[in-house]
């Protein structure tokens, strides 16, 4: 961590060099590598899936080496998941109300959207900028500090507020995406007629 | 007749999506309320940390440990669920053994709440862990349900350690002894007097018929 930046840069290059195993991963990538350049010129099929293939063989032998690592990692990831949705701590939490006001502000000033969308939008972003502002409220007039997390989550309003802003929030979201892919779909059925 | 059959395969493939979903869901959502549990139990296990902060600013024998009820079964497991989105609690102490990952807090004996279909459970036999020379008996379920927060102790050998906070003090054990007996109710600890210890018991790994008990001395 404290290393210079040629230190650093040192570094970088030896570890390939560091153990058999290290040298031997090096090779294989660089195989890879040479192998798909020199296909480009050639484009052949087969080599091209057969390669894919061996991709695919070298990561499952890696997962199934590493397996109970991998499973502990995605659980850790699941776990991350969903710590930000029941309980967000304060950075996270004025991010979605500012990704909410972006979209509010956008469907204001955006002339071509339909109304149906624009009303949905509203909905969503008032209510859940309405419950951002109520949680802000909440912790001045009872004094609660945000840094800590666990100081958010022990007041039980706090934690209501909160968990149905991020269902608002996900809702939001999820209306937002799949509007932009009916959208772009709709768009290019269009241009193709 | 073309348009057709490609209607129809437009339509088997929407049905097939939709059960592949419905299947994925049903898959994960084990998993998923598991780790949600265990997202909750964090949080619960920092207010009492939290709560914490601001307040600080020989051989012999214990016979008769009531171990009742130490069988998980599918409906008390199901209880437990219902139990556990009611109950509002705050925990007195934890549990903390680093080598297989466990964090539980426990509540007071007096509290309803300390119960194997809540929580990690104190025996009434026991003396809390700042009692000299005491034994702290914790009891839960292992296995697989939702309530198995013992889980994970048949991978424990001697020498490893635990530790265990409560009143603002955290108090280091080793395991110094592990030991079977059958299921019969009751369980006999067999410790070091002159020492304090954690007592830890839960069903055997793998076993019907037998409890094993882990006796960790103070460090």
């Amino acid at each position: 961590m404290d290393l210079s930046i040629i230190e650093q840069l040192i570094t970088f290059v030896t570890i390939p060099f560091q153990s058999f195993l290290t040298i031997e991963i090096f090779l294989i990538f660089i195989i890879f590598l040479i192998f798909l350049i020199y296909n480009e010129k050639r484009n052949n099929k087969k080599v091209k899936i057969s390669l894919s293939a061996l991709i695919i063989f070298f990561f499952s032998l890696l997962v199934f080496y590493f397996s109970e690592d991998i499973s502990f990692v995605l659980s850790e990831i699941v776990k991350t998941v969903i710590r930000c949705f029941y309980f967000p701590n304060i950075i996270f939490y004025i991010f979605t109300a500012v990704i909410s006001l972006v979209l509010l502000i956008y469907t204001i000033l955006k002339k071509n959207l339909t109304k149906l969308n624009k009303i949905i939008t509203y909905i969503f972003s008032i209510i859940h900028l309405y419950l951002f502002t109520n949680f802000i409220s909440l912790a001045i007039i009872n004094n609660i500090s945000l840094v800590d997390t666990a100081n958010i989550y022990k007041h039980n309003n706090m934690f209501v507020i909160v968990l149905f802003s991020q269902i608002i929030f996900i809702l939001l979201i999820i209306y937002k995406v799949i509007y932009h892919f009916c959208y772009i779909r709709y768009e290019k059925l269009k241009n193709t007629k | 007749m073309q348009k057709r059959n490609k209607n129809m395969r437009s339509q088997l493939f929407k049905v097939g999506f939709f059960f592949l979903t419905i299947g994925i869901l049903v898959f994960i959502s084990t998993p998923l309320v598991k780790l949600r549990d265990e997202v909750f139990e964090e949080m619960r296990l920092a207010i009492f940390q939290l709560n914490i902060n601001k307040n600080n600013k020989n051989n012999t024998t214990i016979n008769n440990v009531n171990t009742e009820n130490l069988e998980v079964t599918a409906e008390n497991n199901e209880e437990a669920k219902k139990n556990d989105k009611k109950a509002n609690y705050s925990y007195i102490g934890e549990l903390s053994i680093p080598k297989i990952k466990l964090r539980r807090g426990f509540v007071s004996k007096e509290s309803k709440y300390n119960n194997i279909q809540y929580n990690v459970a104190i025996a009434n036999e026991a003396d809390y862990p700042d009692v000299d020379r005491g034994n702290f008996i914790l009891m839960a379920h292992s296995g697989n349900a939702y309530i198995s927060f013992f889980d994970k102790l048949y991978k424990l050998e001697i020498g490893d350690e635990a530790s265990v906070s409560y009143n603002a003090n955290t108090y280091n054990y080793r395991l110094t002894n592990i030991y079977n007996q059958a299921k019969i109710g009751t369980v006999s600890i067999y410790r070091n007097q002159s020492k304090k210890a954690l007592t830890l018991i839960t069903c055997t790994n793998n076993d019907d018929y037998n409890q094993t008990i882990y006796i960790f001395e103070e460090i």
